[in-house]
């Protein structure tokens, strides 16, 4: 019985990150509509997929982005694929930096933070522009990027919080 | 589920096959990209897309309601501050409307006088469904809403969606119990219009900004066209049903963009109205005979001639 209690804890625990990715997507597709639709709402996977592939990638593993990235495709109607591929490709390239990351700044990890979400726009702007043939208004892009480099400090804190607390030591 | 069971100890040290996995999952997602810009009609995305809709309704349904209740006090907090405002203008556009009502009223009579002649046949009414909006793509590029009405509700790929201000979209997904509504903003939208008093056809497309532009496929080389003519839905194509109002010309964009204003205002839209319509056809229901016999006649003689 402990036993079974354990492991159950023990499979909530290895899932969070994953489940917060997905309630993340889900966020994305509520109508929000923040300030009468003027402020765009941040991707909140993509602080997710940031955090965990710097500080504990086995909590986050590949299988977990690609179902994160798939949900949001196929919920926002886009074309299949492209945010699994960004969140993927994020992960490839903050986990090969995860070294510089340890233990630095959280100002330097925001700093981090925010070059990834440029080169995830730049990414999610060209796949777009390749796919409907012309170079589409950046505008709203960079509106959203910028929120959600906005709030990362405050979800990098409480991210951390439950990190140590609860899914490590709890 | 290899993952399960790590502790701390092992926390730091990757698993070898991690890189590989990671580079193997990027190639699919790439691959899956890719076959989606050849085939995104494919039977298997729109399946998948359908349970997603499906599976998730409930979810978007339950947090929809606190989250425009909060849009609502919000909303309201900035009319606090412009209510004469917008009670003097109220005041003005009912006077206007009640002009309106006259005229309408004495064209009704009219037209029920037409009705009662003997050659007329009334085209098909539209069979409206309501629903709420429950779930909107807050994405750059991708402009949808998702609604909570479906296959159930006969709901169907192609019907045209309506607020209370004019055209919203139409459907692409249907899933049993939601479907998602493709905004005319959205960059795949196509929706053929005429503007109002020009005589000019065109194809409203979506450019992901506010305000969608008009390429023109049908007119006369010196078009007219001044800012304030009305957009319509034209009914080319046989999708959605010609007259619903889409909205109205503000100007020239760059690069000589016809830009119309919507009137409907996707920040507030919480009620929609999707028009079941079906065009009328010659065998609809088999009771026009001679109109079907005339039609296979006319099909087939080219091909004995």
């Amino acid at each position: 019985m402990g036993y079974r209690a354990e492991n159950l804890l023990g499979i909530l625990k290895a899932t969070t990150p994953m489940l917060l990715g997905m309630i993340g997507v889900i966020i994305l597709a509520l109508p929000l509509r923040l300030f009468e639709g003027i402020g765009p709402t941040p991707i909140i996977p993509l602080v997710v997929v940031f955090f965990w592939s710097i500080y504990a990638p086995d909590y986050l593993p590949s299988v977990s982005v690609f179902f994160i990235g798939i949900l949001q495709d196929l919920l926002t109607g886009g074309p299949l694929g492209l945010w699994a591929v960004v969140y993927l490709v994020t992960q490839f390239v903050v986990m090969s930096q995860r070294a510089y990351f340890h233990g630095r700044e959280q100002k330097v990890v925001w700093l981090g933070f925010a070059l990834v979400a440029g080169g995830v726009s730049l990414m999610v702007w060209l796949v777009m522009s390749l796919m409907s043939g012309v170079l589409l208004p950046v505008r709203t892009l960079l509106g959203q990027m910028a929120a959600t480099v906005l709030i990362y400090p405050l979800f990098g804190i409480a991210f951390g919080q439950l990190h140590h607390r609860v899914l490590v030591e709890g | 589920m290899e993952f399960l069971g790590q502790d701390r100890r092992e926390g730091l040290g990757r698993r070898v096959n991690s890189r590989f996995v990671l580079i193997l999952l990027i190639l699919v997602s790439s691959l899956l990209l890719l076959s989606s810009l050849y085939s995104a009609q494919a039977s298997v995305f729109q399946k998948a897309r359908e349970g997603v809709i499906d599976a998730t309704a409930p979810v978007l349904a339950i947090f929809s309601g606190p989250v425009g209740y909060i849009n609502d006090v919000f909303g309201n907090v900035g009319d606090y501050f412009n209510v004469l405002e917008q009670n003097k203008a109220l005041r003005e556009e009912n006077a206007e409307l009640r002009q309106w009502m006259d005229e309408a009223l004495e064209l009704r009579r009219i037209v029920s006088s037409y009705e009662g002649l003997q050659t007329y046949q009334a085209p098909p009414d539209a069979q409206p469904i309501d629903a709420h909006v429950i779930g909107e793509a807050n994405d750059a590029f991708a402009r949808s809403m998702i609604v909570n009405a479906g296959r159930g509700k006969n709901v169907e790929v192609g019907q045209a969606v309506v607020d209370d201000n004019g055209l919203v979209g139409r459907i692409v997904d249907t899933g049993s119990r939601a479907s998602r509504v493709l905004l005319l903003t959205d960059i795949q939208s196509r929706v053929p219009v005429y503007i109002d008093g020009a005589n000019v056809e065109g194809l409203l497309i979506g450019k992901t900004r506010d305000k969608p532009s008009i390429s023109i496929t049908e007119g006369s080389d010196d078009i007219e066209i001044t800012p304030g003519q009305r957009v319509l839905t034209s009914g080319a194509g046989g999708v959605l049903p010609r007259g619903l109002p889409v909205g109205v010309i503000t100007g020239q964009g760059r690069n000589d963009d016809i830009l119309v204003d919507l009137y409907t205002n996707y920040a507030r839209t919480r009620i929609v109205r999707i028009i079941n319509y079906e065009f009328p056809t010659v065998d609809a229901d088999g009771s026009d005979e001679a109109a079907i016999q005339d039609e296979t006649v006319e099909a087939g003689a080219p091909a004995e001639g």
